[in-house]
């Protein structure tokens, strides 16, 4: 599995937990809210989780754009550069 | 027999600086969008309550505006609240010209029943419990009356309840549905226009009709957002610890209204958690003692007021939301009370804030008062019964105060940076429960 396949399938594992629905199908441009009906107090658990199981902290003003798994990997990575900046 | 049901949904502010305000609100807007989206829960109880050789049709305001011809329905009944009770008699009006018999009913109907007489074939008040199989059994018989007085009491009774008929909501777009697990409220408060109301007591519907409801729902739509339309769900903490451990195995997200005396029990809180409670929407009303004097006939709000911050806490702390509701212009608030809203906002960490303005609605024990007091703005002003229209003299401000008070304080509370501060809040919550 490559690196960028990674973060997307923990980014996917967190979503399960959270929503208790299969997202193995969830493309990584799927709308989460209408795709999984996820709403937007679930959306904030899976950002938290996320934000917990990679040790980062996403941006603020992000947040309310972070609404599919691509999106969410993508700032993942972005947090996980900046903070190996010395 | 083809019967429609019509739903009023939907309320527009009528301040215009307010309404302009209010759309570039993240939270206010998004709120907005919640409470417009959700189905009837009363004329799905009516339909329930309509015999199953009648054809029930459920269509909400949008589906039937005058643009829209005229369905060709046997009857109608149409259920509405103050705010749009204007545009209820227009459609109600309209049905009747085209010779279609209407009936009216819900809330305003209930407390304003000569008015609305005016403008129907009959109308129902109270609960339509005890009230609808008996007219529509006369329509039948081509003998409706001008009037059926609904049930008070025991409306969760077997010989009168029944389920509401979630099936109508079927390939409409609503991601949240409606459930009712109680009706009244003991606190009685001055303001109140909800179903205290239409109702002699308390009421609590029995543990195993909620489950039963709720898989009912869950027929019709998948994961939808359950919100539980009563006014104050756990009065009765030994039945609301029931209800909890009942619904927990459905595995739902939920929301209810209640009062702040949830906190005081640890464990209601976890099951609260464990059975899917997403927000609590508790009436603080106002942020210190000295606001809350009178509000409800034995001060219990204003008794508990000492222990606001510390119940906020103690429910958040369970990943659970309070949405903190705010009413300005009470008679106790002078101009200061805006700067105090906001400063208790800000203390509090509260995830969630609803601010309104007193309202006195028709029939509540607020309006007889102010009209008593000759402080109403106008004699008749239904369609400024919003929650954010000034409709009677503040007593300790100017209705200009009251106005740009609440302007103000949207723009302090409602805007992107408190609302993103707020979301980092309920992560940081979220993120300290996670093992």
């Amino acid at each position: 599995m490559t690196a960028v396949n990674d973060v997307e399938a923990r980014v996917r594992a967190v979503m399960h937990d959270v929503s208790r629905q299969d997202t193995t199908s969830i493309g990584p441009d799927d709308d989460l809210v209408e795709v999984l009906g996820v709403d937007s107090l679930q959306g904030l658990q899976v950002l938290a989780g996320v934000e917990k199981r990679f040790g980062i902290r996403l941006p603020d003003e992000e947040l309310i754009h972070l609404r599919t798994i691509g999106r969410i990997a993508d700032a993942v990575r972005r947090a996980q550069s900046a903070e190996e900046v010395p | 027999m083809r019967i429609g049901l019509i739903a009023m949904s939907g309320v527009r502010v009528r301040t215009e600086e307010l309404a302009k305000l209010g759309v570039t609100l993240p939270q206010f807007v998004s709120r907005g969008k919640v409470i417009a989206s959700l189905p009837s829960l009363g004329l799905l109880t009516v339909a329930g309550l309509t015999p199953p050789d009648c054809e029930v049709v459920y269509r909400e305001i949008a589906e039937v505006d005058s643009a829209t011809a005229i369905e060709p329905f046997d009857l109608v009944g149409i259920s509405s609240f103050t705010a749009q009770i204007d545009e209820a008699y227009a459609l109600a009006d309209r049905y009747r010209a085209a010779g279609v018999p209407v009936v009216l009913g819900g809330l305003h109907v209930s407390l304003m029943p000569d008015e609305a007489a005016t403008h129907a074939d009959s109308i129902v008040v109270n609960g339509a419990e005890g009230a609808w199989p008996a007219l529509i059994e006369d329509f039948r018989a081509g003998q409706m009356r001008p009037r059926y007085d609904g049930l008070r009491t025991r409306v969760f009774d077997d010989a009168n309840y029944v389920m509401p008929r979630f099936e109508l909501m079927a390939g409409r777009p609503y991601n949240r549905m409606t459930v009712q697990t109680s009706r009244g409220c003991p606190l009685d408060c001055e303001f109140c226009a909800a179903s205290i109301r239409i109702t002699s007591g308390y009421q609590q519907k029995p543990v195993e009709r909620v489950v039963a409801e709720i898989r009912r729902a869950l027929d019709v739509r998948k994961q939808p957002f359950f919100e539980f339309a009563d006014d104050n769900t756990f009065v009765n903490k030994k039945w609301g610890k029931a209800l909890l451990r009942a619904i927990e195995p459905l595995g739902i997200r939920w929301f209810t209204e209640t009062d702040i005396s949830i906190a005081d029990d640890e464990e209601l809180l976890d099951l609260l958690a464990d059975s899917g409670c997403r927000q609590l929407l508790i009436g603080l009303e106002s942020p210190g003692r000295d606001g809350l004097a009178g509000i409800d006939p034995h001060n219990w709000k204003q008794d508990r007021s000492g222990n606001y911050l510390r119940a906020i806490d103690r429910i958040q702390s369970r990943g659970i939301t309070v949405n903190g509701c705010f009413i300005l212009g009470l008679d106790t608030h002078t101009p200061a009370i805006f700067e105090s809203v906001q400063d208790f906002v800000r203390r509090s960490g509260l995830l969630e804030v609803q601010l309104t303005v007193q309202t006195p609605f028709p029939g509540t024990p607020l309006y007889r008062r102010l009209h008593t007091e000759r402080r109403l703005l106008a004699e008749r002003f239904w369609d400024r019964c919003t929650l954010f229209d000034v409709t009677f003299q503040p007593k300790h401000m100017s209705v200009g105060e009251l106005e740009s008070g609440l302007r103000w304080l949207f723009g302090e509370v409602y805007n992107a940076r408190e609302f993103l501060a707020r979301k980092r809040n309920y992560m940081e919550i979220v993120k300290a429960r996670m093992n």
